[in-house]
């Protein structure tokens, strides 16, 4: 029988559980695209420093620069993340609504791009400020950007502290923390479009839109240090949101048995 | 027996609070505190500023304190002065147990939409009173009354909307006060940008259509956008 | 989990509606003739919990125009629970409610606006007196407060002369009667009263009896959830929600 606070509801969801993801994977076993990542990402960190040359223009003569490798692609999935949050979090809504199931799996994963959107914030605020600091000569300039990327990680925060403030009503939580992605997703798109763009900037803006600007070995590192970073946070939302099902699903069983011992 | 349409509900709701609080002054009384005591403050801190002047990169002179500068602490103001009365019209009706009568009567939209005005209606009041007393004791100037009056007026709007929208969320969590603050403070951030974008063109000396559609249409879009998803999703948060 | 339905007398008025004009119903008094309209409200394998504690399950009930169902059931059994979603106010974890009038199921607002209900947490406005919390209520329903008809109903529950006191002055017995006045208003074909006589004196009891053969009379469909003998005297039909 289907039980409302276990982690879902409806019958296929329940059959991915019992045979996907709770099945713990033998090391014989890994899929393609989990070594693919791992193969593009020490790629990635050994071409930073032996592919790229050092950049024109910039401090250190162009060493400091090759931190952006991993700068930029932290600041975009940090966008990313909200986007990926805010699809889970509509998705949970309008099944709520239409087949009156409570579709909890949407919630985990909302609530998983979340979690990992603050922290890919957190890199991109660090990493920006660790160059700034080399670069311009002062850790923080309130440069547009890094005013809007810290109010985005407010934003982060006050998603997690909503879901914290009711962590006791799981089926409550779900809802308020969806109903914020959706309403806060308006100051998300101004900080991520409109603020960099109303306000003058120090950024480059034209680094990642104007292929002319970066060199050939740049482009053969920064791009498939998207790819990597993106293939990492599928990884890692998906361990997050199997961790939170299986904490659901203890959490469950532990009522259970607390139900049955009473009896 | 015939049902009420939903603005009929809402528009009853707006009067019962009103009339409640002009009798108590929860709301009025804690937010005009608030204002004229940080009126005060920012007006005093601001004393020896007044002088002071600043040189831009392009070697022009400007004085510090000026009119943005001015009108950008008076919505900082108006921002604090929000979050420390608005939340009262939600949190009252659920720790009071009166917000269960409102599910039975009333659709989750009318609910919205009573409040909201309420809100705005409270916000408005105390706009009207230290609006004036800010421009006396710190010399804010009007500017340009046709881009001063819709500025103050959708503002507030703004304001008021993402207000009730955090007062719904926060209310229904038992740690509601302190949820209040942290969670719409981020959200207010933004709208504090936009605003103070706009209100610059009341004091720029050439104002044309594309900086007028610029700087105004990011606080207008704003203010809809933030009402619009807030109906739609609203009754996730109201009903069980 | 086992829910047993115990009906007092007879099957109630199980083929009622086809009867012409008007239909027979059943009370502690004998047979009586009530206004022939097919309210009817339907109740199939309901349950309920909180987190993952059960409270019910598998509750039915088929209740058709001018029956009392007094539901029954020890403390934390979830009677109350059951109340509100049968007015709509949670969504049940199990199981499905539905009203209906002349065939047509009420759904949104029409559903809304035939519902009456109190209930010990269902507070009024301490800041606004008796008749002003009356004429709010009234508002929200579509109804034209006026007074004479605010002062009908507040003589109804027995508050007459009180109705421009705030209700933060009321006692507990006083605000159970304005409680019983605001469940009341537009006279919803369903009234659902979650222990209507608590707090009341001899008087108010009374009152609460008045109201229920009224609204038996006028063929629409009552629930009280009690553990008062009494009130169990009212039901004509018993229904126990309860974890066996």
């Amino acid at each position: 029988m289907a039980t409302l606070h276990s982690p879902v509801v409806n019958k296929e969801d329940n059959q991915k559980i019992s045979t996907e993801r709770l099945t713990p994977q033998t090391a014989y076993h890994v899929p393609l695209w989990k070594a693919l990542t791992g193969l593009i990402m020490s790629y990635v960190i050994v071409g930073a420093f032996f592919i790229a040359h050092g950049a024109i223009g910039f401090a250190e003569k162009g060493v400091a620069a090759r931190i952006i490798f991993f700068h930029v692609p932290c600041a975009v999935l940090s966008s990313i993340a909200y986007f990926v949050g805010f699809f889970y979090a509509a998705r949970y809504l309008l099944k709520l609504k239409s087949e009156k199931i409570k579709p909890f799996l949407d919630d985990y994963r909302s609530a998983a791009a979340m979690e990992l959107g603050f922290l890919f914030c957190l890199l991109a605020t660090i990493t920006g400020s660790i160059f700034a600091g080399v670069q311009w000569g002062s850790f923080w300039n309130w440069d547009p950007r890094e005013t809007s990327i810290v109010v985005m990680l407010l934003l982060y925060a006050s998603y997690l502290l909503l879901r914290a403030a009711n962590s006791l009503k799981p089926e409550l939580r779900a809802r308020l923390s969806a109903v914020y992605a959706v309403v806060a997703l308006v100051p998300a798109q101004f900080l991520i479009w409109a603020v960099p763009r109303i306000l003058a900037t120090m950024h480059p803006t034209t680094t990642l839109t104007d292929p002319r600007m970066t060199s050939l070995s740049y482009k053969m590192v920064l791009y498939p240090a998207f790819i990597a970073f993106v293939l990492l946070f599928i990884w890692l939302m998906q361990l997050r949101v199997r961790m939170m099902m299986l904490w659901e699903q203890h959490r469950h069983n532990a009522q259970q048995t607390m139900e049955t011992d009473y009896r | 027996m015939s049902g009420s349409l939903w603005y009929q509900q809402a528009v009853a709701l707006w009067r019962k609070d009103l009339r409640a609080e002009l009798r108590t002054r929860v709301a009025l009384g804690s937010m005009g505190v608030f204002a004229l005591a940080s009126l005060m403050l920012i007006a005093l801190s601001m004393l020896s500023l007044k002088d002071e002047v600043f040189v831009d990169a392009l070697g022009h002179s400007h004085l510090a304190w000026d009119n943005p500068a001015k009108m950008a602490l008076l919505w900082v103001l108006f921002c604090f002065a929000a979050f420390a009365g608005l939340s009262h019209s939600f949190v009252h009706e659920e720790s009071t147990g009166t917000a269960q009568n409102l599910r039975l009567f009333m659709s989750a939209h009318a609910v919205y939409a009573g409040k909201l005005f309420f809100n705005f209606t409270v916000l408005g009041a105390i706009m009207l009173v230290i609006t004036p007393i800010y421009m006396l004791l710190t010399g804010m100037q009007v500017g340009g009354i046709m881009v001063f009056v819709p500025i103050m007026v959708w503002g507030g709007m703004s304001l008021a909307a993402v207000a009730t929208t955090v007062a719904a969320l926060a209310s229904r969590a038992h740690t509601s006060g302190a949820l209040f603050g942290a969670i719409g403070l981020p959200m207010l951030i933004v709208l504090l940008v936009l605003i103070m974008q706009a209100a610059k063109l009341c004091y720029s000396a050439h104002i044309d259509t594309i900086s007028i559609v610029k700087d105004t249409g990011g606080l207008l879009s704003y203010g809809i956008l933030i009402i619009t998803l807030s109906a739609l999703s609203f009754h996730f948060v109201w009903e069980d | 989990m086992k829910i047993s339905l115990i009906i007092k007398q007879k099957q109630v008025n199980n083929h009622s509606h086809f009867i012409p004009w008007q239909q027979v119903v059943r009370t502690q008094t004998g047979l009586r003739l009530c206004p022939l309209n097919t309210l009817r409200l339907q109740i199939s394998n309901l349950g309920h919990r909180y987190g993952g504690r059960k409270l019910f399950q598998g509750v039915n009930l088929d209740a058709a125009a001018g029956t009392v169902v007094a539901v029954l059931g020890t403390n934390g059994t979830g009677k109350s629970t059951f109340l509100k979603i049968v007015a709509g106010l949670l969504t049940p974890w199990q199981g499905t409610v539905s009203l209906s009038l002349d065939g047509a199921a009420l759904t949104g607002e029409k559903r809304r606006h035939i519902i009456g209900m109190t209930a010990p947490d269902m507070a009024l406005y301490q800041e606004l007196s008796g008749a002003e919390n009356l004429e709010f209520f009234a508002s929200l329903r579509g109804l034209n407060p006026d007074t004479a008809m605010l002062r009908s109903s507040l003589e109804k529950v027995g508050l007459k002369g009180r109705g421009r006191d705030l209700v933060s002055d009321y006692s507990s017995g006083m605000r159970q009667r304005l409680r019983l006045a605001v469940a009341q208003l537009g006279s919803p074909r369903l009234l659902l009263l979650d222990e209507p006589s608590s707090n009341l004196d001899a008087a108010g009891i009374e009152i609460v009896e008045s109201v229920l053969n009224q609204h038996r009379e006028a063929g629409h469909i009552v629930l009280i959830a009690t553990n008062a003998p009494h009130e169990m005297e009212w039901g004509d039909v018993h229904l126990q929600v309860a974890q066996l």
